[in-house]
């Protein structure tokens, strides 16, 4: 039998490596709070309450594992059993995946519809951008989030959120979908579009 | 078009495994990308959709970089202080082990199995410092 390591730890010399390690993140995990719980005062102490749960777990973060995912993880399991109650959304029907999998008959979009939504893109100013995010559902949010902001792959959303592979991928779909659609609509709305009466969503119609 | 081969509507369904480059995952990942190799309209539409992915990543990140707000940060390392006073005069001591168990049997055929075992164990103990 061999003894591997021998960790002698203070709890000051842990703080240090903490306040090292984790601290440079608060801007971005303060950027994902607001997604999370849509106003400053919920996404300051979300934070916080992050950055403590985390602290005094921290021993048994591993060393040497993403600790930027793992500090995502406490955030959002946070979120979900703390701040979520007072401004629950409904959940998403079990049958999700089927949803999108099976049921849709997806055909072409045409260029005119192409071009709109580029232009939609292009044209709206951040304001709408996060106005756009926050009206779509709540779960699809936070994997749109997690994947294109902070860059997370989809199996580590999964560890992060706490669903499965599947069903994260259905979401992400979704999700970007309906931010599509409702950007394409506001940048109508603006007056940006450069289309007339074919609409982008009429994907939707089913196939040509 | 051929009876084993896919129709337009199955290769747009499956267009977020393509833009995640996960494809692989999906069952007919080979005729997916078979039906790629030949259909304009989808190819096209799989390029529009990459383009639009990259382009709302990019309006994503870009008005989702919100700062911090200075008082936070002083909360949470004060909090952290704090939080670290209530373990002070204590040493945590972690000390782990590892062992391998290899054991290898050979039979009266002459076969020869080799087993390897890993056994792990942490233990961590709380010792209170003297105080001064």
């Amino acid at each position: 039998m061999t003894s591997k390591d021998l960790v002698l730890e203070s709890a000051a010399d842990r703080t240090t490596r903490f306040e090292r390690d984790a601290l440079v993140f608060t801007n971005q995990l303060y950027a994902a709070a607001l997604r999370y719980t849509k106003n400053p005062e919920d996404a300051r102490d979300l934070v916080q309450d992050t950055y403590l749960k985390a602290f005094t777990s921290f021993h048994q973060f591993e060393e040497g594992t993403n600790l930027r995912a793992w500090l995502y993880r406490v955030l959002t399991t946070t979120f979900i059993n703390s701040y979520r109650k007072g401004q629950r959304q409904p959940l998403i029907a079990d049958n999700e995946l089927e949803d999108w999998q099976v049921a849709k008959a997806q055909s072409h979009t045409s260029d005119q519809g192409k071009s709109a939504e580029t232009v939609a893109l292009e044209s709206l100013p951040d304001s709408d951008i996060k106005r756009a995010l926050q009206e779509i559902p709540e779960e699809f949010r936070m994997v749109v989030y997690l994947a294109d902001v902070e860059g997370f792959s989809y199996k580590e959303i999964a560890e992060i959120v706490g669903a499965p592979a599947g069903t994260v991928m259905s979401r992400l779909h979704r999700g970007r979908k309906q931010l599509r659609e409702k950007l394409a609509d506001y940048a109508k709305e603006l007056g940006y579009s450069t289309e007339s009466s074919d609409k982008p969503s009429s994907k939707k119609g089913g196939s040509k | 078009m051929s009876f084993i081969e896919i129709q337009c509507s199955e290769v747009l369904s499956s267009v977020i495994f393509i833009i995640e480059d996960e494809l692989e995952t999906v069952p007919q990942a080979a005729q997916i990308n078979s039906h790629l190799t030949h259909c304009a309209p989808c190819t096209a539409e799989i390029e529009h959709e990459r383009l639009m992915h990259q382009m709302l990543a990019d309006v994503l990140k870009r008005s989702c970089n919100e700062q911090a707000p200075e008082e936070l940060r002083q909360n949470i390392h004060r909090q952290i202080r704090e939080q670290m006073g209530s373990y002070t005069g204590a040493t945590e001591v972690v000390t782990q082990f590892s062992m391998t168990e290899i054991s290898i049997e050979v039979d009266e055929f002459g076969n020869i199995e080799h087993r390897e075992i890993q056994i792990e164990q942490t233990h961590i103990q709380h010792f209170i410092d003297d105080e001064d």
